[in-house]
């Protein structure tokens, strides 16, 4: 399953780059993403953002990102290596203002690395479902700045799920219009 | 309209604050939290603490292997009484079961208590045995017990004193399972306190109500930990570190063994790693079976190994 999604999430993102051509009608964006989770690590990585006037007027965003540890807490230090690949899309409030306010759904996998085989025992990846809100500004020049706060539906619970999953995370992601 | 708006805005404003801190229904005869039921050792110290009983020891006393535990979160002595009465039965090593401070009181003592408080009665314990000239001194911490006791290796006071031969982490809570606990300050003053559910052989040896002031402390204690983990404590290769962890845990998120095996580090000249065992068990603190009403034989299997276990280990490293 988590296969199955990590594929859907490449698919997705690549064919975003290949299909979508900067025009008046459709929008791609690439960008740097940081997030940080309450109480846990910085995780940072790359970002997609695809909309079109022909879609919902814009006022529909598919998203897809890739954020780790590696890129983050983890790098240079003994914070536990994790990567999450995610798709999602976001609703646009405001759409043809700069200032929007957007709500979003996101999905994906999530994968820790525990670097030591006696911990094959323990629940190392799961399906990512998180809830997203927060604002983004569409500056006069092709930039973007999007800052949001997200909850993970599913988190670490000590059973099933990766404890390094935590609920409540804060991304700051800065995008160009390509 | 205006006036309308404000005296909805006010009103729900003075129903958040008087719903903030409310304080729980505490039953003094039956509960921990009230202020009749105490632990022991708060009147009995010489059954439970070795300074205490052995105030004054002899050079045998001094050579025999004295193991400081440390229980968990709003927990009592209680949780280490099987150890103790292993000990008591083996006669190979003997037990000195520290109350954290703040716990085994009331509800007010454990809601103003920090966890430096907690920690402060396994600081005692240790510098006084060290000081009375035992020389093979032992630490195990339960759950809680582990992260204040990491945070001692990483504070350098074991280098000040002398310095224990092991430390043995069973089910050390670095991250919560019930992540709710990483959203306390902004929760806590609107939730006050939480409750939890105890057995029936439980009751009076748990605090059933956890103030938010001390979640929050617990919150502060273990973030403390997990950063200081990142970084990195370093151990010499005269410590043995043991964590036993059992796989499933409603309490201690498992992944706290990972950033214990990562975090604490012997010199890289020692090529040596700290021991971490999984335990084939769903119970938070296996050592403590005690109380439960549902125990399975191996559960029994687990803590009789553990036992075995640290036993080997202080008889292996004792000074002869």
């Amino acid at each position: 399953m988590n296969k199955i999604l990590t594929t859907i999430t490449i698919s997705l993102l690549f064919t975003l780059l290949i299909s979508a051509q900067t025009t008046n009608q459709q929008n791609l964006k690439a960008g740097i993403v940081f997030q940080k989770t309450q109480s846990l690590y910085w995780e940072n990585g790359v970002g997609f953002d695809y909309s079109s006037a022909n879609i919902l007027d814009n006022k529909i965003h598919f998203k897809a990102t890739f954020l780790s540890s590696r890129l983050g807490s983890a790098f240079n230090s003994n914070a536990i290596k994790q990567d999450n690949f995610i798709v999602g899309a976001d609703w646009r409030f405001r759409s043809e203002k700069n200032l929007q306010i957007m709500v979003g759904l996101n999905t994906g996998v999530f994968k820790a690395h525990y670097d030591d085989p006696i911990f094959d025992v323990l629940p190392s990846s799961t399906i990512l479902l998180s809830a997203e809100t927060g604002l983004t500004y569409q500056f006069k020049f092709p930039m973007s700045a999007i800052l949001s706060v997200g909850y993970n539906l599913r988190n670490g619970d000590g059973v099933g799920i990766p404890g390094s999953l935590f609920p409540v995370f804060y991304k700051l992601g800065f995008y160009y219009s390509l | 309209m205006k006036n309308k708006t404000y005296t909805l805005f006010f009103g729900i404003l003075a129903l958040m604050l008087h719903s903030c801190n409310p304080t729980p229904d505490i039953d003094d005869a039956i509960m921990l939290d009230g202020n009749q039921i105490f632990d022991l050792s708060l009147t009995q110290p010489e059954k439970y603490l070795v300074s205490k009983y052995m105030p004054n020891p002899t050079a045998i006393q001094k050579e025999k292997p004295v193991i400081i535990a440390a229980h968990g979160y709003s927990a009592t002595t209680f949780e280490w009484d099987e150890l103790r009465d292993y000990a008591d039965s083996a006669k190979t090593f003997i037990v000195s079961q520290v109350l954290l401070g703040g716990h085994g009181r009331s509800y007010a003592d454990f809601k103003k208590a920090t966890w430096h408080d907690w920690q402060s009665s396994i600081m005692d314990e240790y510098i006084k045995l060290s000081d009375l000239g035992f020389k093979n001194i032992y630490l195990a911490g339960s759950s809680t017990g582990a992260p204040l006791i990491i945070n001692m290796l990483q504070s350098g006071i074991f280098a000040k004193h002398t310095t224990p031969k092991a430390i043995f982490l069973i089910d050390p809570i670095v991250v919560s399972s019930n992540k709710t606990l990483t959203m306390v300050g902004l929760l806590g003053p609107v939730l006050g306190y939480t409750t939890i559910t105890l057995d029936e052989g439980e009751k009076g040896k748990w605090y059933i109500y956890r103030p938010q002031e001390s979640l929050n402390q617990l919150m502060e204690l273990i973030d403390l930990t997990r950063r200081q983990l990142e970084k990195g404590i370093q151990i010499s290769g005269d410590l043995t570190v043991k964590v036993f962890k059992s796989e499933i845990d409603a309490t201690a998120d498992p992944v706290s063994a990972v950033m214990i095996k990562k975090g604490i580090q012997y010199e890289p000249s020692l090529n040596r790693k700290i021991d971490v065992e999984m335990i084939h068990s769903d119970l938070h603190v296996f050592t403590r079976l005690r109380g439960r009403a549902h125990v399975k034989p191996s559960d029994v299997v687990n803590q009789h190994k553990a036992f075995v276990e640290m036993e080997d280990e202080m008889l292996k490293s004792t000074i002869k």
